[in-house]
């Protein structure tokens, strides 16, 4: 027999039973269509958390003060203020480095003609933009004569500039911070995501610092490492500097050192289970689907006997009834997983609007899908097809 | 395969059959000797239990002989394996059964061009057989009907074709008449004689004296042994 002969029989022997057809492969339908949708909504999860993180700044070491003790209360990480803007230019200094931010942080109020808002204001350096991965909207960012001078100008975050009903015509105009006014030369554009990293001010660190903080106290310090395969030695250049001027020997380090590249490893092997994890409870369902269709096959073959020994008679041979029966059973699941993969990716395009991370399409999830469809029309439907074959034609024959 | 000139398409020797049920050994057939010459019209002729159904197994390469020689168109069959004889079924036998045995919800053209199938014939070739067979047989105008659509005499006619479409050395034909009304079974009964005018090698196996009667030969068969020849 040639395929296109099973295949012609196949499909107009599905066609005659159109109910049953459709409910046998709504197992398989389902089984593949939550496979594709799952991997596809832990894959788009995962892709928008670490759009999130990558936002957050390119290769970057975030350095915070360790934490207090009251007694024999363990303070919040942060809390106490080890670190100097002194600190801050040693580590700048260490190779590997690309560059450093570090933050005077306080709220303030910020006005600007009749709109006002409290917002947090932040005292850096030029280097700034490049930890925290920031691009200009409008206008330019702090450079380091306005550092020298401590000038009173000021950088402002998407949101604020929307709050204050600012725009890329306003830079040059003043706005004042707790009552004092600061020029404002640049907006930075939006980073999505969080939209706190949007609604900030920042302004010179020597400025802030003569007029707001006071100390000489920094609340964190980021660093950039050049490459991402430096951040590790960086991490313990960085930790090794701020011990010796701690004159810390016995290791308990009076501040923190977030790893940003070890943060993403994390959420990436946790993601990693999570898509596993999915794919294994939607892989029951296939399962599930396929000892459906086996369940058809048996009862088809049961049905059918008279018909098989027939065409044993006008000679089929077992082959020629197992290839039938086979190819029947593939193409349940087949017709099933091709539905399924439609449902799926329609599903995770409707799942991937509403989480925000758009629609992820994996092409390699749908190879997997069909090729473990047709897996599983071959495992299920083997069985009942060789039933089939191995029928004695006299005995087929005759059954009623 | 073809037989040389004067050789028997059927040759049984000593031909027996013994179901096993496991306590008992029931002997269905025994010792069974038959030629029957190329173009030969014979009715094997029996009561019901008296082996005629196995004796149409055998013939038809449905079964195995347990024990003797059946040689089918110069091919001995008796050690074929499974795949041989569905070959020898697809080759030299065309079968008219008692319940017409047409696949059902399947038009009959292409009940006509399924043994075709398995003999690996193009698609194309195989339709425009059938068709052929179909229209000397007068169901020109039944080609798309399925079974269910046709009266009995019509699809004993479509089993008819579909025995006839792969030009087999044998015809074998099992109470061809027996669901049909008398009116239809002559009709049928003409067509084998017709078949036989054209040099057609026919078994006809019956219970029934007057329908052996179309033959030009017929044997009793009886507790499972042949006997004398009735007529011819």
């Amino acid at each position: 027999m040639k395929i296109t002969d099973l295949f012609q029989l196949a499909l107009s022997r599905l066609g005659t039973g159109k109910m049953r057809t459709a409910l046998t492969m709504l197992g398989v339908i389902i089984g593949v269509a939550s496979v594709v949708a799952l991997v596809s909504v832990a894959q788009g999860a995962t892709a928008g958390i670490s759009n999130r993180l990558q936002s957050l700044g390119t290769n970057l070491l975030t350095v915070s003060p360790g934490f207090t003790r009251t007694g024999a209360t363990r303070g919040a990480a942060g809390s106490a203020t080890t670190l100097t803007i002194a600190d801050a230019n040693a580590v700048g200094s260490l190779s590997g480095v690309q560059a450093i931010a570090p933050e005077l942080t306080t709220n303030k109020l910020v006005l600007y003609g009749s709109q006002n808002e409290t917002t947090r204001l932040i005292g850096t350096t030029p280097g700034y933009t490049t930890v925290f991965a920031y691009d200009m909207w409008a206008g330019t960012f702090l450079n380091q004569a306005s550092i020298d001078n401590n000038l009173r100008v000021a950088v402002i975050g998407a949101t604020t500039a929307d709050n204050l009903g600012l725009t890329e015509t306003s830079i040059g105009q003043t706005i004042y911070i707790a009552g004092l006014p600061f020029d404002l030369i640049g907006i930075t554009q939006p980073k999505g995501g969080s939209t706190s990293a949007d609604d900030q001010v920042m302004i010179p660190l020597s400025t802030a610092h003569e007029l707001f903080v006071g100390s000489n106290n920094v609340s964190a310090i980021g660093i950039s490492a050049a490459s991402a395969d430096q951040i590790d030695t960086v991490s313990a250049e960085v930790t090794s500097t701020l011990e010796q001027r701690h004159g810390i020997t016995n290791g308990t380090d009076d501040f923190t050192i977030a790893n940003q590249a070890q943060l993403l490893g994390t959420v990436s092997s946790v993601s990693d289970v999570l898509t596993l994890l999915l794919a294994g409870i939607a892989s029951i369902s296939l399962l599930v689907g396929g000892i459906g269709i086996m369940n058809i096959m048996l009862v088809s073959v049961r049905e059918r006997t008279r018909e098989i020994g027939i065409r044993k008679a006008i000679g089929a041979r077992g082959r020629d009834i197992l290839s039938q029966f086979l190819v029947e059973a593939l193409a349940l699941s087949l017709a099933g997983g091709l539905i399924g993969i439609a449902v799926g990716v329609a599903a995770s395009f409707v799942i991937g609007i509403y989480g925000g991370w758009g629609f992820i399409f994996n092409p390699f999830t749908v190879v997997v899908a069909v090729g473990f469809s047709l897996i599983v029309g071959v495992i299920f439907g083997v069985w009942p097809a060789s039933q089939a074959a191995r029928l004695d034609p006299v005995v087929a024959l005759r059954y009623e | 395969m073809t037989v040389a000139a004067g050789e028997p398409i059927i040759k049984l020797e000593e031909v027996s059959r013994i179901y096993d049920t496991g306590k008992f050994q029931v002997p269905a057939l025994v010792d069974a000797n038959l030629d029957v010459a190329q173009g030969e019209f014979l009715a094997i002729v029996g009561p019901s239990g008296s082996g005629k159904s196995t004796m149409m197994n055998i013939l038809g390469c449905l079964d195995r002989p347990t024990s003797g020689l059946y040689t089918l168109d110069g091919q001995p069959v008796d050690e074929l394996d499974n795949d041989g004889l569905a070959l020898v079924r697809s080759r030299s036998i065309g079968f008219v059964f008692q319940s017409y045995n047409l696949l059902p919800r399947t038009s009959a053209l292409d009940n006509v061009a399924t043994p075709l199938m398995y003999q690996g014939v193009p698609r194309k070739e195989r339709l425009r057989r059938a068709q052929a067979a179909l229209e000397r047989l007068g169901l020109g105008d039944r080609m798309t009907h399925e079974p269910s659509e046709l009266s009995g005499g019509q699809q004993q006619r479509v089993g008819i074709a579909r025995a006839l479409v792969t030009e087999p050395a044998l015809i074998l034909a099992d109470e061809p008449t027996g669901n049909l009304d008398s009116h239809s079974g002559a009709e049928v009964l003409d067509l084998f004689r017709d078949l036989h005018a054209l040099g057609r090698t026919i078994v006809l196996i019956t219970h029934d004296v007057d329908v052996a009667a179309a033959a030009d030969r017929a044997v009793h068969i009886r507790d499972g042994r042949l006997g004398e020849a009735l007529i011819g």
